[in-house]
């Protein structure tokens, strides 16, 4: 059994990172990479929970991050694709920018 | 029998979303189909096909739960028997939940016939729209939180693309990336919550957290959970201090989109918030921060709402504030709140699509969305404005549409659990509602002006869908008692019969 409690730092701290990143950046492309910080947060989380139950390691927590992988993966592409769309309106990705909606 | 099981697998799926997600895969095929042969509206025509089978499903399944013992059905998704691997645990309420579904994403498939029929990128459009239905569809019929979050994911992703489907003018861009930024945060909040949960109780299937949870004293970890969980599902369903996404995206997606986002996407947001918390929760936990949540949630949106000169907006911010009626609901954690709950979010499905499917038909017509400029629109296009003022009615809760009973029974169960100063405040917001309802509809009926005079009603199709849907507002709202009961053994299920939901998996 492997000590939590480090990881357990790490997870706080990526996830932290992740939304500060988020808050904080301007540009669009910073922003999708905190929001990936932060699913890998909660990867982690989950990884390293696995190893806590008694005397084996459980596969089923590797199984659900496999397919959360793929989920933000894909959710980053959609991002990224309106990224794209948005420097062909703004010629910018700086979000600031973007302030024609009243928010 | 419902469900088709797949060769030695042992891999099921429930037949509504079975017909969804093959629908949604068929309509690219569809569409190649229509470019090369050329054969007119079958897309179209499909989408309708694939809608009515989905409803004539959902109505299977309900005979199917009904059938069975405990009224719940259990169905192996993936991997092992269900503690173990996935599952959907089909109830009453997921069956309610389906038959939401279905009914509005029915009337809004015949509604785009006409409404987008000159536009491009039809094929991407239905496609986006049926996985769509399948995402909110599979939400309402998971049974573990992990099979929950994919079809999360898969419903999130289409509505991204869809409020970003305009893309050749700069609104529906911006609306979309904000929508998306924020909605992906809190889904990794979700991820965030499901890997707490998952240490609390080595499982993540809801019967097994819910035999193991609901017993505990409060822990900082407990702590952690609930907030997370608010956020999470609290984003999705536009609670208000994370609701600034909605009166973007909303108004920026074409009008059928809105009326399938603020009619159903947000409600089955807020249907994973009350399972989950449910389950996980014992109702007197979440029973102060829901209520204080339903306050702000409804005040902030009103006052937001009658500030506004964007139809579509307005509407937008009164979703908002008819999500704080549902918390209300939430908060009382009673048989009789969940009843009113649910029914608020069938009937509100209704009364919301119909609102931004007609003032869509506006829009259509006179090509602006400003509610001074729509001024005597109501005198050239007499149907569609009448259907709009059922909607509007329905929505502030007036005596005779099917908001006031759903209404009544929220308000009343808050009072039922002491919560005096919730049904009151829900009361005077509602009340209060009607002042932006009432500028509207007064403004339909004035004096027409040059600019709105040559105009005509809007294509039948469109009217049709319409006007349907307010007879049903009407209907439902004189005699309320087959929805209500309805919504009652939905909310029983919730409830009362917590323990055969989890005696079925545990066995």
């Amino acid at each position: 059994m492997l000590p939590l409690m480090p990881y357990l730092v790490a997870v706080a701290l990526m996830f932290v990172t992740g939304l500060g990143c988020l808050m904080i950046k301007r540009d669009m492309v910073r922003i999708l990479i905190g929001i990936e910080i932060m699913f890998n947060a909660a990867n982690l989380l989950f990884i390293s929970l696995s190893t806590q139950a008694a005397g084996f390691i459980d596969p089923f927590p590797h199984s659900v991050v496999m397919m959360a992988l793929v989920l933000d993966g894909t959710v980053i592409a959609v991002g990224l694709a309106m990224v794209m769309n948005v420097y062909k309106h703004y010629k910018t990705i700086d979000v600031r920018k973007l302030r024609r909606l009243r928010w | 029998m419902v469900a088709s099981e797949f060769i030695s697998q042992g891999f099921q799926l429930p037949l509504p979303l079975m017909i969804l997600l093959f629908g949604g895969l068929i309509a690219p095929i569809i569409g190649l189909l229509k470019e090369r042969v050329k054969i007119p509206r079958i897309q179209e025509a499909w989408m309708v096909l694939v809608a009515v089978a989905d409803l004539a499903s959902v109505y299977l399944l309900y005979q199917e739960v009904k059938a069975l013992p405990g009224e719940v059905l259990v169905m192996v998704l993936w991997g092992q028997s269900p503690p173990l691997g996935g599952c959907f645990e089909i109830d009453m309420l997921s069956v309610f939940m389906c038959g939401s579904i279905a009914v509005l994403g029915l009337l809004v498939a015949v509604y785009s016939v006409s409404y987008m029929e000159r536009e491009s990128r039809l094929t991407e459009f239905y496609t986006l729209v049926t996985f769509m239905m399948a995402g909110m569809t599979g939400i309402a019929l998971a049974g573990d939180f992990f099979t929950l979050f994919i079809f999360w994911e898969l419903m999130g992703l289409s509505s991204y693309v869809l409020v970003a489907f305009l893309k050749r003018s700069w609104g529906p861009i911006e609306a979309g990336f904000k929508y998306l930024a924020m909605s992906a945060a809190a889904g990794a909040f979700l991820l965030m919550s499901m890997a707490v949960l998952y240490g609390m109780t080595g499982t993540l299937n809801f019967a097994l957290i819910a035999a193991s949870l609901r017993v505990e004293t409060v822990t900082p970890w407990m702590m952690l959970l609930f907030s997370c969980m608010i956020i999470g599902f609290g984003v999705k369903s536009a609670i208000v201090p994370l609701h600034t996404w909605l009166p973007d995206a909303h108004p920026e997606a074409p009008s059928p989109i809105s009326a399938l986002l603020s009619g159903i996407v947000i409600e089955t947001g807020l249907y994973g918030l009350t399972r989950v918390l449910y389950l996980t929760f014992d109702p007197g936990f979440f029973q102060l921060p829901v209520a204080v949540l339903a306050v702000l949630t409804m005040s902030l949106a009103n006052v937001l709402a009658l500030l506004q000169t964007d139809i579509k907006r307005m509407l937008a911010y009164s979703s908002i504030a008819q999500i704080g009626y549902m918390l209300v609901g939430l908060s009382a954690g009673t048989v009789v709140g969940m009843q009113g709950l649910f029914l608020h979010v069938f009937n509100h499905s209704l009364m919301k699509g119909l609102a931004f499917l007609a003032s869509g038909s506006l829009v259509h017509v006179a090509h602006t969305r400003d509610i001074d400029e729509l001024k005597g629109v109501g005198r050239v296009m007499p149907l569609t404005s009448l259907a709009l003022f059922v909607a509007f009615l329905g929505l502030g809760g007036v005596p005779s549409t099917s908001g006031f009973v759903s209404k009544f029974i929220l308000f009343n169960s808050a009072i039922g659990v002491g919560l005096w100063w919730l049904a009151v405040l829900g009361v005077l917001n509602s009340a209060f509602s009607m002042a932006y309802y009432l500028r509207v509809m007064k403004n339909l009926v004035a004096e027409p002006s040059d600019r709105v005079k040559g105009l005509k009603e809007a294509p039948l199709p469109m009217v049709a869908v319409s006007v349907a849907m307010a007879v049903l507002i009407i209907i439902f709202g004189v005699w309320p008692q087959a929805t209500a009961d309805f919504a009652k053994k939905a909310a029983e299920a919730l409830v009362a019969n917590l323990d055969t939901y989890i005696r079925v998996i545990l066995g």
